[in-house]
């Protein structure tokens, strides 16, 4: 079991944490302690929560892609109290859920919470331009680590963008959220193609020959910015082909 | 166009102009429907949405392209049968884009969501037209009242699509820019339908008591203000929302 505090950022204070309440009991946590306070940016909601830590990744997710939340932090609860007051969030970095040296990775090959939460606002303030902050990231985690950061970096990320630029209109069925968002968002960071039902990335900055993969950030990504469309339904994305195996161009495929 | 009508082309034009930015600021709101958290605040978004639409794009529209038609003879409004159009298209369209907006996109709701918005527009512009008051008796070529239903439909499903299926500055601009001509091309091809003939001049009874055009104008000026302040202010309370979310 682990305890865990979660600093949450929601512009409206009505119903936050019944909301939120509702999807940590969903992931088999308990609610221990809760705190709302309001400052110039919004509703800031800090709850502490006890579970499971294979549901970790799950209830970070669920929370991070939520349509109340603006910003989502996390951290290991330290002593069980709330902090007096919530920090910015670019300014006051995350506890490590997981080890973060790259001597010391995470038990089940888990995400370097840590370094993935210290890259996220470069990756939020260079955005598109994220690559060179992927790389480090890549290179600052343990190797089997690696993936699973990259993948969780590429989640957050997607469900950023979702919520900024493509939240607007009605819910789409996946083929369209495909269409509409996914493919447009990608070709933000890359050149893209979808054909056959797969999408297909050229040159991948990330997935250099004799490299390591970085699809795994790319799966995540789509993940996180078709999440928020096709939700409740949950996305699933494979990497079939990738160039830093040898072949032409890395190529994904989406299902549901 | 009939003899008997001649329009004033800049009106023609601000009349289109209106029907844009009113379907922008409609479509604007009814976007974010599909994100309300609760039902307050989606009945909330949809009856905005359905305001600017029926009153800001299609009854502001009409009334500016009645200002801009000259049918050789004096006119007035009856007052009753104009509020009850204004109240006819903003019904209409609210329940369209409460329609278009529900759950998962499907082609089922949208066409059901453009025959309501379409039914609206018509329905506003023949109410509209039951109030024109003056000295002669005015017939429709059903045809082209047919084909003016047609029109807004189409044109209604087509603008619903753009704005609820796509993202970007298609679904921005492209859907306030299809739903305008919806708006025109079926008031304009209504009014085509219209055939003016003499009744020796006799004026109906309360013709006197009916709302003159620059009242109307007026009224008009009132509905576009209040089109571009909901404008600005959405906008900037988007570009506050956008910066604030954090990764």
């Amino acid at each position: 079991m682990i305890e865990l505090e979660m600093q949450i950022l929601s512009d409206r204070r009505e119903g936050l944490l019944v909301e939120l309440g509702r999807v940590v009991v969903a992931n088999g946590f308990t609610l221990l302690r809760q705190r709302l306070s309001q400052d110039s940016r919004g509703t800031w909601l800090v709850m502490i929560v006890r579970g499971a830590a294979e549901r970790q990744l799950a209830l970070e997710e669920e929370l991070a892609t939520h349509s109340r939340v603006l910003s989502f932090e996390v951290a290991l609860a330290e002593g069980g109290t709330l902090p007096a007051q919530p920090a910015p969030v670019a300014t006051r970095p995350s506890m490590a859920a997981a080890p973060s040296a790259p001597s010391a990775a995470a038990p089940e090959a888990g995400p370097d919470v840590r370094q993935v939460e210290s890259t996220l606002p470069q990756l939020a303030r260079d955005y598109p331009k994220i690559f060179p902050w992927l790389l480090t990231l890549e290179r600052a985690v343990a190797a089997d680590a690696r993936e699973a950061s990259l993948q969780l970096a590429g989640r957050r990320t997607g469900a950023w963008v979702y919520k900024r630029d493509y939240a607007m209109g009605a819910k789409l069925g996946l083929p369209d959220a495909i269409k509409r968002i996914a493919v447009p968002a990608m070709r933000e960071l890359t050149t893209v193609d979808w054909r056959d039902g797969q999408l297909h990335i050229q040159n991948s900055p990330i997935c250099s020959p004799g490299s390591h993969s970085g699809c795994r950030f790319f799966s995540g990504y789509l993940e996180g910015v078709l999440g928020g469309s096709v939700a409740p339904q949950t996305v699933f994305v494979r990497s079939l082909y990738c160039r830093s195996t040898g072949a032409g161009s890395c190529i994904l495929e989406i299902s549901h | 166009m009939p003899e008997h009508q001649s329009y004033n082309l800049l009106l023609v034009v601000l009349s289109y102009v209106i029907s844009v930015l009113g379907s922008f600021t409609a479509l604007q709101l009814a976007v974010v429907i599909p994100l309300a958290q609760n039902g307050r605040q989606r009945t909330a978004a949809v009856l905005a949405a359905g305001a600017a639409m029926g009153v800001g794009a299609i009854w502001a529209m009409h009334f500016i392209a009645m200002l801009a038609c000259d049918m050789g003879m004096p006119v007035t409004y009856d007052v009753t049968l104009t509020a009850l159009s204004a109240v006819l298209a903003f019904g209409a369209c609210s329940l369209g884009l409460a329609i278009a907006s529900s759950g998962t996109f499907a082609w089922s709701k949208l066409v059901l969501a453009g025959i309501c918005m379409g039914l609206g527009v018509t329905g506003m512009h023949y109410l509209g037209m039951a109030a024109v008051m003056m000295g002669a008796f005015i017939s429709y070529n059903m045809n082209l009242v047919v084909a003016s239903l047609a029109i807004a439909v189409v044109a209604s499903i087509v603008a619903l699509w753009l704005a609820f299926n796509l993202r970007g500055p298609l679904q921005m601009i492209g859907s306030a820019l299809v739903m305008g001509v919806a708006v025109c091309g079926m008031h304009y091809t209504g009014m085509a339908a219209v055939s003016i003939d003499d009744n020796g001049g006799q004026l109906p009874a309360n013709y006197a008591n009916g709302m003159r055009g620059d009242n109307l104008g007026l009224s008009i000026f009132v509905v576009a203000l209040l089109l571009l302040v909901v404008v600005l202010v959405l906008n900037h309370l988007r570009q506050r929302r956008r910066a604030m979310i954090s990764i």
